[in-house]
């Protein structure tokens, strides 16, 4: 703490071999997160309005819910705690999306019309990692306590009783559906290296999520292929919740989450790289 | 009234004998100058929109899917009923009508949606609000007429395709009376002046917060519930739509919609068009105060 000399992984010089190199750009990597933790805590109004804010959110969520589930007994065979515990699930890899990667939202506007990537590019750090680290976001960690108090209250009325298998799956399901978030954001940020517009396509898009938070067969199959393939919203809540609520026949769905989520991550990713090799800077 | 001639006052030298200053006397528009001045906005704004149209291509792809979640979910809410589904009735509406709520909601949404909000907040923290406070307009009344420009352009180019694809693929069917069509589009119109009133309070609080966007993101997820877009407010318990009926929210989504739906004929037509009309009124003026009052808090940023 008293010492004011940098650490060794911010010395200058290239160390040679790819372990070594791998070293220095996740502790890069690592200074650069708590400089933005910083920069984030310095602005704690804006902390608990958006924890507020979030709170309320979940509120209407389940005031909806309650209020749809009022008019009938069950949704096409789907109980009120089916239903729950897979909104509950939804929120758990969207906390954990909004974590690192809001600024894919404003990415179109703030990296590429300001011309904040050209900063980017500058470092020698891999500019995906760097702009997922700049835009932390603490709040997301209170989206994932809601949903896991949401989901264990779902499963304690449905009467769950969790192996460890459970426990361990979940904690492969949920990073492998907050990817497929991330992977669909950058995808679509990464569009606005050939279309330049301030708003991007993530907003018309992020308003499809809610629709992933009920189960997928109310949907007719127009809408059910559209959220399997196209936007696989699908495989974020109501596919992994599966394992838990969907019952000997479906629950095996579940399991290829993660397959998607990788399939889903490394399109993402060709289309992000293919986009920052043709990015040409404002020059502002 | 009319008189618009700049006078020049010229100032004599004062002491020293120097060059004489001019000094520009207090001049005014007249109401004719105003307007023109004023409808510049609205042709400015719809150019703007005009640049920016991919994302209303993609809107229309979204607002779809909007109306198809919604009806899929109403589908499947309707079908989960113990009695057949042509006697199903949920809030005092049929399954028909529950899809043509859906439809029409949307696409009234696709017409009041503005970013005013978004817009003077950022105008506000980056302290272009400056140049706009020094030139010779009220800023309220420009981002009205500018919202007329962008709803001019929304009716266009994002409100009729929705229409295009959403009316034939879900078999909307008209109004039960003609006449509500013309009642429908003035609903519509002050919802849209509703909104963008609303929205200009919303920016205004830029003034007095470093960061409005949680607010803003409060704001969406509220209205989205308080206007009765996701739900109908018939479905809700009596104390809810009690409360509801005092405020100004139900006249962007459900006052329009019921009127489409003649769920809302003769006095009540009446009264609950003009129940929109006094709160954008209402709105108007406040807005016009927080206003006055807000420019006195105005700290800009260095610049």
């Amino acid at each position: 703490m008293t010492s004011v000399a940098p650490a060794p992984y911010l010395t200058a010089g290239a160390p040679r071999s790819r372990l070594a190199r791998a070293r220095r750009q996740i502790g890069i990597i690592g200074a650069y997160f708590a400089q933005f933790l910083k920069m984030r805590m310095a602005y704690r109004a804006d902390f608990l309005v958006d924890l507020a804010a979030n709170l309320f959110a979940i509120g209407i969520q389940l005031a909806t819910l309650s209020v749809l589930f009022s008019k009938v007994p069950s949704l096409r065979g789907w109980s009120f705690e089916q239903v729950l515990f897979i909104y509950g699930f939804s929120l758990l890899p969207l906390g954990l999306f909004n974590l690192i990667s809001v600024n894919l939202y404003g990415f179109a506007s703030h990296y590429i019309a300001d011309g904040h990537l050209d900063r980017v590019l500058l470092r020698p750090v891999n500019p995906l990692a760097q702009v997922l680290c700049e835009s932390f976001n603490i709040s997301g960690l209170n989206e994932m306590i809601l949903g896991c108090g949401i989901m264990i209250w779902a499963g304690l009325a449905l009467g769950l009783r969790p192996v460890v298998l459970d426990m361990v799956l979940l904690l492969v399901l949920v990073p492998a559906a907050a990817s497929i978030y991330t992977a669909v954001f950058l995808s679509l940020a990464a569009v606005s290296f050939w279309h330049e517009d301030r708003l991007g396509l993530a907003p018309p898009v992020y308003n499809v999520i809610r629709f992933a938070r009920y189960p997928l067969t109310i949907y007719g199959y127009g809408v059910r292929l559209i959220l399997t393939f196209v936007l696989p919203f699908a495989w974020v809540a109501y596919m992994p919740s599966l394992w838990y609520i969907g019952g000997a026949e479906l629950r095996r769905w579940a399991l290829a989450t993660p397959l998607v989520a990788l399939l889903v991550a490394a399109l993402a990713y060709g289309v992000w790289r293919a986009g920052l090799r043709r990015y040409a800077s404002t020059g502002s | 009234m009319n008189e618009r001639i700049p006078t020049v006052a010229a100032v004599g030298a004062a002491a020293g004998g120097g060059p004489a200053a001019a000094v520009l006397a207090p001049w005014r528009r007249d109401r004719r100058g105003s307007l023109r001045l004023y409808l510049s906005f609205v042709r400015l704004a719809f150019l703007k929109f005009l640049a920016f149209r991919l994302r209303y291509y993609t809107g229309v792809v979204s607002y779809t899917i909007f109306v198809a979640g919604h009806a899929y979910l109403y589908r499947a809410l309707f079908a989960s009923r113990p009695e057949p589904l042509a006697d199903v009735r949920i809030g005092g509406l049929e399954l028909a009508e529950m899809i043509t709520y859906v439809a029409i909601a949307w696409i009234g949404r696709s017409f009041t949606f503005n970013n005013i909000d978004r817009t003077l907040s950022h105008q506000i923290q980056q302290g272009e609000i400056a140049m706009q406070l020094i030139k010779p307009f009220h800023v309220q009344t420009v981002m009205m007429f500018e919202a007329a420009g962008e709803a001019a352009f929304r009716l266009l180019l994002f409100t009729l395709p929705i229409m295009v694809v959403v009316v034939p693929v879900f078999g909307i069917g008209g109004p039960p009376h003609s006449y509500l069509i013309g009642w429908t589009l003035l609903s519509f119109v002050l919802a849209l002046v509703i909104n963008s009133q609303l929205n200009f309070l919303i920016g205004c609080l830029a003034f007095y917060l470093k960061n409005i966007d949680g607010v803003i993101r409060a704001k969406h997820i509220s209205l989205d519930f308080l206007s009765g877009v996701l739900i109908p407010f018939s479905f809700f318990p009596a104390w809810f739509q009690t409360v509801v009926a005092w405020l100004p929210f139900q006249g962007l989504t459900y006052v329009p919609v019921t009127i489409y739906l003649g769920k809302r004929l003769g006095a009540d037509l009446y009264s609950a068009v003009l129940v929109q009309a006094a709160w954008a009124v209402g709105l108007f003026l406040v807005g016009r105060w927080l206003w006055a009052r807000a420019v006195r808090a105005v700290t800009l940023q260095g610049g």
